[in-house]
């Protein structure tokens, strides 16, 4: 497979969204919606479950699968007010204790102006801080597309896993071939060029675990693809509950602090995986 | 006269000589022409208002006391990490920049601003538009997490058109790592001052540049996270004249105060006093 047709596989309109693996993780999920501050953002879904006999967190970007949820959600682009409401909820959990399970499925942080006047920029960096400081087990996993800073400001998490089909990059290739050439016909040439498919970014040190999906893709089985992502998700989970809340917050901060140190281990090291 | 302005006398608005830099030979401001020199000693503020984009070279004299400043990590350097070829090998890229005298996208040290030890960090616009690398990302960390431990204020000049493209998801961690490292620093209460100057977009707005204790902006810098020919791209949209300026920036409430480059060395002189206790 080619690395564009895996770019498009992640993209696929058919691809299970966050909505359709937390309602089988979690089949008495319960939506919670709002910043507190001024709006919800309905590109991201967020709200509370039984998963494994524990009460959960879930937060994840949706994208909307009619053209008119794709419009109300924006395509799954985050405005300020959805990294508000992650932190909101993010906050919420550790109060009681639940442990918080991020989604991330995105193109980026909506690039608009509407979201440059309310302050995207520093809502996705205080995000990026706070969920260092947030005291329950956080796992990440990247179902789709995890572009930009957009899915960084969720995917800052004690461990972070990406299923086989999905992508992880510095920016959408789109957006990378308008920053190395002006031109984002040149997609093909920057994804090529990125390295983001999810073992290249596992070859990198950047995630945990790379999750199977069934064959032919998530889009073909959205229930085996969901049973795949619960196994891998109770497997990071479970040591994470075990551990203090100093060594989980300690070791969070050294995950992401060291998360470069293959590359600083062996200056030539490249993951120039094949 | 102010109070402030009491406590700001006597200190010169540069702590050095400045290096002398390329200028056009009129102002892009008002368009009249330009007396080198006296430009020099004005820390490169045309007469009208024009703030001249720096490098890190000419920052760091203008803040840190004549001499004091002591470099550090300067030795690591940036590889090839993707394989990237186009449109010219990354490898290449950087020796070229390295070659011109240029070390990478952020430098950083200790040294005194009006005898007060700082840790300072400077972007450099010259080095791949100032982009966020494993090397720039490596620097802010470690010099943050040395300015906590040491209770030592740190000062930021920014000035960076987001991630770096060429080293990938890896660029875009940097992002984590050093806002774990401005977590450290603002749980160890140590002031954090941030200087956002012409242009600071993308990973870099969204992570430390907005994120200190006091964010002031350099008159007419721009400043957001989308730069605005992909807004325009993305949306369709018209922007108005002055869209991410510093002043709108001040206006959506980003940043505390826009102050201009004559200026700013005595300003923040002053807020180190007033942090001090």
């Amino acid at each position: 497979m080619s690395v564009w047709e895996t770019v498009e596989l992640a993209r696929h309109p058919e691809r299970p969204y966050a909505l359709d693996y937390v309602k089988r993780l979690a089949p008495d999920f319960i939506e919670l919606h709002g910043d507190r501050l001024s709006a919800d953002d309905p590109a991201l879904v967020a709200g509370v479950g039984r998963w494994h006999g524990r009460t959960t967190m879930f937060l994840g970007h949706q994208k909307g699968r009619s053209l008119k949820e794709r419009v109300a959600r924006n395509w799954g682009m985050m405005h300020p007010e959805g990294y508000r409401k992650a932190i909101r909820l993010a906050q919420h959990a550790a109060k009681f204790g639940f442990p918080i399970i991020s989604l991330i499925d995105t193109p980026g942080a909506y690039p608009g102006a509407g979201a440059e006047e309310r302050g995207i920029a520093s809502a996705i960096a205080t995000a990026i801080m706070e969920w260092f400081r947030i005291p329950v087990p956080i796992v990440a996993a990247v179902i789709g597309e995890g572009g930009s800073g957009g899915a960084l400001g969720m995917g800052v998490a004690d461990r972070v896993i990406m299923l086989e089909n999905s992508i992880y990059s510095v920016a959408s290739p789109e957006a990378a071939a308008s920053i190395v050439w002006r031109d984002n016909s040149r997609k093909v040439e920057a994804a090529e060029q990125l390295q983001l498919t999810s073992r290249e970014i596992l070859a990198m040190g950047v995630v945990e675990e790379v999750v199977p999906e069934p064959a032919g893709s998530a889009r073909t089985d959205y229930d085996a693809a969901a049973a795949a992502l619960d196994a891998a998700l109770v497997r990071h989970m479970q040591p994470l509950l075990e551990q203090s809340t100093e060594d989980l917050l300690q070791h969070r901060y050294e995950r992401f602090r060291y998360i470069d140190s293959l590359i600083k281990a062996e200056p030539d090291f490249g993951p120039k995986v094949n | 006269m102010a109070i402030a302005d009491r406590k700001r006398e006597g200190i010169p608005i540069a702590g050095g000589e400045l290096p002398e830099i390329l200028l056009p030979s009129n102002c892009p401001g008002c368009g009249i022409g330009l007396d080198l020199e006296l430009l020099r000693s004005q820390n490169y503020v045309c007469d009208c208002g024009h703030h001249f984009r720096l490098g890190a070279d000419v920052w760091i004299p203008i803040i840190a006391d004549d001499g004091s400043f002591q470099e550090r990590w300067a030795g690591i350097r940036s590889h090839d990490l993707l394989t990237w070829t186009v449109p010219k090998r990354y490898e290449e890229v950087v020796d070229e920049l390295l070659s011109e005298g240029l070390n990478e996208s952020v430098r950083t040290g200790t040294c005194t601003l009006d005898g007060r030890p700082i840790w300072l960090a400077a972007f450099d616009f010259g080095f791949v538009g100032g982009t966020l690398s494993i090397v720039a990302g490596e620097r802010l960390a470690r010099g943050m997490e040395q300015a906590a431990s040491a209770r030592i204020p740190y000062i930021l000049v920014a000035a960076s058109g987001g991630a770096r493209m060429q080293e990938g998801v890896l660029a875009l961690m940097q992002m984590a790592k050093v806002n774990a490292a401005v977590g450290a620093l603002h749980a160890a209460r140590v002031p954090y001052f941030s200087v956002l100057t012409d242009p600071t977009f993308g990973g870099t707005a969204a992570s430390l540049a907005l994120l200190a204790d006091i964010n002031i902006a350099e008159p007419g810098a721009a400043i957001g996270f989308t730069g605005p020919r992909v807004i325009k791209q993305a949306t369709y949209a018209d922007l108005p004249q002055g869209f991410q300026s510093a002043d709108f920036q001040l206006a959506h409430g980003q940043v505390d105060m826009v102050a201009s480059r004559t200026e700013l060395r005595p300003l923040l002189a002053h807020l180190l006093e007033l942090y001090s206790n």
